[in-house]
């Protein structure tokens, strides 16, 4: 062993320990070499005299101080940890998006459940009997046409009875009828869906829209009880301690009638743009269902009585995310989806 | 309707509410007031009256009488007793009512000097938007606005003959109007007519030539009452509405025509000084009956669910007219002959709800049952659908349910359910499938997005044949993100997590949307539930979607049947698997199925799991062939499986592999 050999192990040594990948793989060269390459000097410096032993000695405790300063420098990395630029982006997912819409009718439906209705579905393309004749809409009657119904092309039509005319619902109030003929009641439901107006399209008008319809059904149930229950939904939906009043209006198929206003949730009732400064929003058509649409459904209306609403979706989620046009719904433009 | 504070004010004593406070009581306790506004010294109040009420209240004596009931102020109308001059009008001109008229009541005034009508005539008519002329057809609107009876004035000296008749127009009858506008008219309109020609659509316009001009000496005054339907079909043929048509169109009821008739008359000899003549030509072959309803107040107070005192209910309805006879708590209300709307005790209640005031009705609890459903919630399905898919990265688009003809040429137009007079020809046929909206939002927003995935669920709709029709919920995807492959792992991954049954695919060789050879059947237990394919080039270029991409279309109604409602647990292993790899060579043309099923069936139950991790296509192996790699994991629910069992299994699997004409097993 002559110092030019030290020399080279303490090169070699240097060499391993920069290829090394980490903390773990230098610490274990650093022990290598204490256990195998010093021990081997040391142990032939007994070999060894005079000048030769002191120059090899010398060379062989400097590298002993340099592996164990090495050792030491690595256990103290160890202790710190190494780190990475946890500044750098992560990979992206890029996640979907709900429609707004189906967002909004999944929390009214999630409110009335609560509330112990039942969720059901109607047809969106209906026989006039259901949409108009069922629901005492006398036949004739301007409010028929005022309703701008989409007809279904028909051969023959002047000759087919009302329940083979076919239409796109201008309401989701048919169900009302078709629920009550399979389930008497009592009963509570709620019914989502798309509804049709043959109406130009504008930044509040739209073809098809979305309206959420509720019935409640009982040998009990009064205007008393409807003020409780849609209070609590608006409270709910709005997630505030909102208020609601309710004004006479006309609706063939409810008496009496009701249109119902909730407290602008924005301004809170003091008046703002979106509640044309009353403070108040109109959000809901309502009232008590009238006997000719519970005997339309063969429910015995001298012994059941029961309130109906209806209300635009759109028109909520309109005001909910503050948007200027209610075609941005239709419109398939992910600038707009993304953002729910 | 536009209705003149000044005029309403008119029929009180007593001072009302001012103009913005009387809007808040009509609009909580009648109907929604539209605007408030200053008109000169008047106030417009703009009340969006409801068909229901449009028989009395398009007037303002039908509103004061509401204010009256609302306010608890006492209503005053003028009577009206026009003194009589000697000439009769009988002996003057007869009427002949042939067509669609249930009274008809004419007048005669003579005398008249034609000038400016009152200052405060003129105001509340121009308050209510209406244009001041002279004092003869002032007073025809000002009795109208009044009372919501249509009247209307001829000068006596024009009408040829002596007789007015009402019949339907002869086919192509031409008629002036009144603001000289050339009408040809068809038999389902109705006409007054003089014994020459026709001088007023009736219900409508009056005609130009019996008009009332500033040298009018005489005049007949018509209040009649004309079918609500004919009217309507009249005015929709002629492109012609009018105060007075509207009125007609809802219907008037038929006392108001001597009210105002009487009414105007007085006005005429004040102001016109006009002799009105003696007696009064009516047709008036139906009169109504009287109508009462009987109740009990707890009918009321359980419909309401408020405690309303009986005499509370009592002063309600007479101040609206009612007459009422009360046995302790049962009612018995006489209907008024104006409210027409009135027909059964729940319009009663309404009356009365809605005078007390709905806000002083207490909210409280309903205390029915709850009734529970059972049934399989359809919603729920559709929103585990939604969630998946939002996960993998699609957007939930809403389109129209509407397609325009480009869009159906891909369908046979004798499927199609198509609109009957749509607005836009965009809205021409109902959509047979979601594809062609989803194509649409893809060609849309591809100048802003590099990797577009998007879905809808939706109703579609469709014809058999004449009389069949059906209407489907699918769900519909796109992407332009994913190649065939990577769509079909999203589409299976879906499959399996949410529906029951094995999932195979078949190759779709029509072309339409969907590109042939580049697209399959997706089957779910062997029956047919959907397509998944990549888009042709006549669907890129007639939806002018640059880029491509696939589509997967799915009958979301079938796919409903097979939901997954209740998972059940299958133990976990208790043995090692083993795992063995090959790969074998075959034809190009060859089918991957038909390799997976052969190894498959030779496997048997042993093999638990077969993966596919390479295909290799090269020069090496052959121009003409093609290699799939396998790895198989061998696995016995019993028992460890010995290294011997598994060899001579997948020597098993390697032999009928060979035994195929034209593949070859590589053995690793």
């Amino acid at each position: 062993m002559e110092k030019k050999d030290v020399d080279k192990i303490r090169q070699n040594f240097l060499g391993e320990l920069e290829k090394a990948e980490d903390v773990k793989a230098r610490k274990k060269i650093c022990k290598r070499y204490i256990e195998e390459e010093l021990s081997s000097i040391f142990a032939s410096l007994k070999h060894l005299s005079g000048e030769k032993k002191k120059e090899v000695g010398i060379a062989a405790n400097e590298l002993r101080k340099l592996i164990d300063e090495q050792k030491k420098s690595q256990k103290k990395k160890e202790e710190e940890g190494e780190r990475i630029d946890v500044t750098l982006p992560g990979t992206r997912v890029e996640l979907g998006t709900i429609h707004p819409l189906t967002e909004l009718r999944k929390k009214c439906e999630r409110i009335f459940s609560r509330m112990g209705f039942v969720i059901a579905e109607g047809p969106e393309m209906e026989s006039e009997w259901y949409n108009f004749d069922a629901l005492n809409f006398k036949e004739d009657h301007p409010v028929r046409e005022m309703q701008d119904t989409l007809f279904i092309k028909q051969e023959k039509r002047e000759k087919l009875s009302s329940r083979e005319k076919l239409l796109m619902r201008t309401h989701t109030s048919p169900m009302q009828v078709r629920y009550m003929e399979k389930t008497k009641p009592p009963l509570r439901i709620v019914v989502p869906g798309r509804v049709f107006r043959n109406e130009a399209t504008d930044s509040s008008h739209e073809i098809n829209f979305y309206q959420i319809e509720g019935l409640m059904v009982g040998e009990d149930v009064s205007v008393a009880n409807f003020k409780a229950v849609i209070e609590s939904f608006f409270r709910q939906l709005f997630e505030g301690s909102v208020n609601i009043r309710l004004r006479p209006s006309y609706f063939p198929f409810t008496e009496p009638s009701f249109e119902v206003d909730v407290s602008c949730s924005i301004c809170e009732g003091g008046g703002c743009s979106v509640c044309s400064r009353t403070g108040w929003t109109e959000i809901m058509g309502a009232g008590m269902v009238h006997p000719n649409v519970l005997e339309s459904a063969n429910v015995d209306s001298s012994k059941f009585k029961g309130f109906a609403f209806g209300m635009g979706l759109d028109r909520v989620a309109v005001i909910d995310h503050k948007i200027d046009d209610i075609r941005l719904f239709y419109g398939g433009d992910l600038r707009f989806l993304k953002q729910f | 309707m536009k209705f003149s504070y000044d005029f309403l004010q008119s029929f009180f004593k007593e001072k009302l509410p001012t103009p913005d406070d009387l809007a808040d009581l009509l609009m909580m306790h009648f109907f929604e007031v539209e605007e408030v506004s200053k008109e000169g010294k008047d106030f417009v109040i703009d009340i969006d009256i409801l068909s229901s009420r449009a028989g009395d209240c398009l007037s303002h004596l039908g509103v004061a009488r509401e204010i009256a009931a609302i306010t608890g102020k006492k209503l005053h109308y003028p009577a009206s007793k026009p003194k009589e001059g000697k000439s009769r009008i009988e002996e003057d001109i007869g009427i002949d009512i042939r067509n669609a008229c249930s009274r008809y009541l004419l007048s005669g005034v003579e005398g008249i000097k034609i000038k400016k009508s009152p200052e405060y005539i003129q105001r509340r008519l121009k308050t209510c938007g209406l244009k001041p002329i002279n004092n003869v057809v002032d007073v025809v609107n000002y009795v109208m606005l009044e009372t919501g009876q249509p009247l209307h004035a001829f000068d006596a000296e024009k009408i040829e003959g002596n007789k007015i008749t009402v019949r339907f127009a002869k086919k192509r009858e031409k008629i002036v109007t009144l603001d000289e506008k050339r009408l040809e008219l068809n038999e389902n309109i109705l006409v007054i007519a003089d014994q020459q020609s026709s001088v007023g659509v009736a219900g409508i316009k009056g005609g130009i030539v019996p008009e009332v001009d500033k040298d009018t000496k005489k005049i007949y005054l018509e209040a009649a009452n004309f079918d609500s339907k004919v009217i309507r079909r009249g005015s929709r043929d002629i492109g012609i509405r009018t105060d007075a048509s509207l009125r007609f169109e809802y219907g008037v009821p038929c006392q108001f025509a001597e009210i105002a008739t009487e009414r105007a008359l007085s006005l005429l000899a004040e102001i016109a000084g006009g002799k009105v003549m003696k007696g009064r030509l009516d047709y008036y072959p139906k009169k109504e009956e009287e109508r009462s309803i009987s109740f009990e107040a707890k009918e009321v107070r359980d419909i309401l669910g408020a405690e309303i005192p009986l005499e509370r209910m009592e002063k309600i309805l007479r101040s609206l007219g009612f007459k009422t006879r009360r046995d302790n708590s049962s009612f018995l209300v006489e209907v008024p002959f104006f409210r027409k709307d009135i027909e059964r005790k729940e319009d009663i209640v309404e009356e009365i709800g809605r005078i007390y005031g709905y806000e002083n009705i207490e909210a409280t609890c309903p205390e029915e049952p709850v009734v529970v459903s059972h049934s399989k919630e359809k919603d729920d399905i559709e929103d585990a659908c939604r969630e998946l898919w939002r996960g993998l990265g699609f957007s939930e688009s809403y389109n129209y349910s509407f397609i325009n003809n480009d869009d159906a040429e891909f369908y046979s137009k004798q499927n199609l359910l198509e609109v009957e007079k749509p607005v836009s020809l965009e809205f021409k046929y109902l959509r047979p499938s979601l594809l062609p909206g989803l194509l649409k939002n893809l060609a849309k927003n591809e100048k802003n997005f590099q990797e577009i995935r998007m879905f809808e669920i939706g109703k579609v709709f469709s014809k058999k044949r004449e009389g069949e029709t059906s209407e489907k919920k699918r769900f519909s995807a796109i992407s332009s993100g994913d190649d065939f492959y990577q769509m079909k792992g999203k589409v299976n991954a879906f499959l399996e997590k949410l529906f029951e049954g094995s999932i195979s695919y078949s190759p779709e060789d029509k072309e339409g949307i969907f590109k042939k050879g580049y697209s399959a059947n997706i089957l779910l237990k062997g029956e047919k539930v959907g397509t998944i394919g990549e888009v042709s080039e006549k669907a890129k270029n007639k939806m002018r979607v640059k880029s491509g991409g696939v589509l997967v279309d799915l009958d979301f109604e079938k796919l409903t049947q097979l939901y997954k409602e209740r998972k059940i647990y299958e133990p976990i292993p208790k043995f090692p698997s083993l795992i063995r790899d090959l790969s074998v060579l075959v034809p190009k043309e060859t089918d991957y199925i038909q390799v997976e099923e052969k190894i498959r069936k030779s496997g048997g139950k042993t093999l638990k799991n077969l993966t596919l991790f390479d295909l290799y296509e090269g020069d090496e192996i052959g121009k003409d062939k093609k290699s799939f790699a396998f790895r198989m994991h061998f696995q016995d629910k019993g028992k460890t499986l010995s290294a011997e069992t598994v060899n001579n299994l997948q020597e098993k699997i390697i032999k009928a592999l060979d035994d195929v004409s034209g593949w070859k097993v590589r053995k690793k």
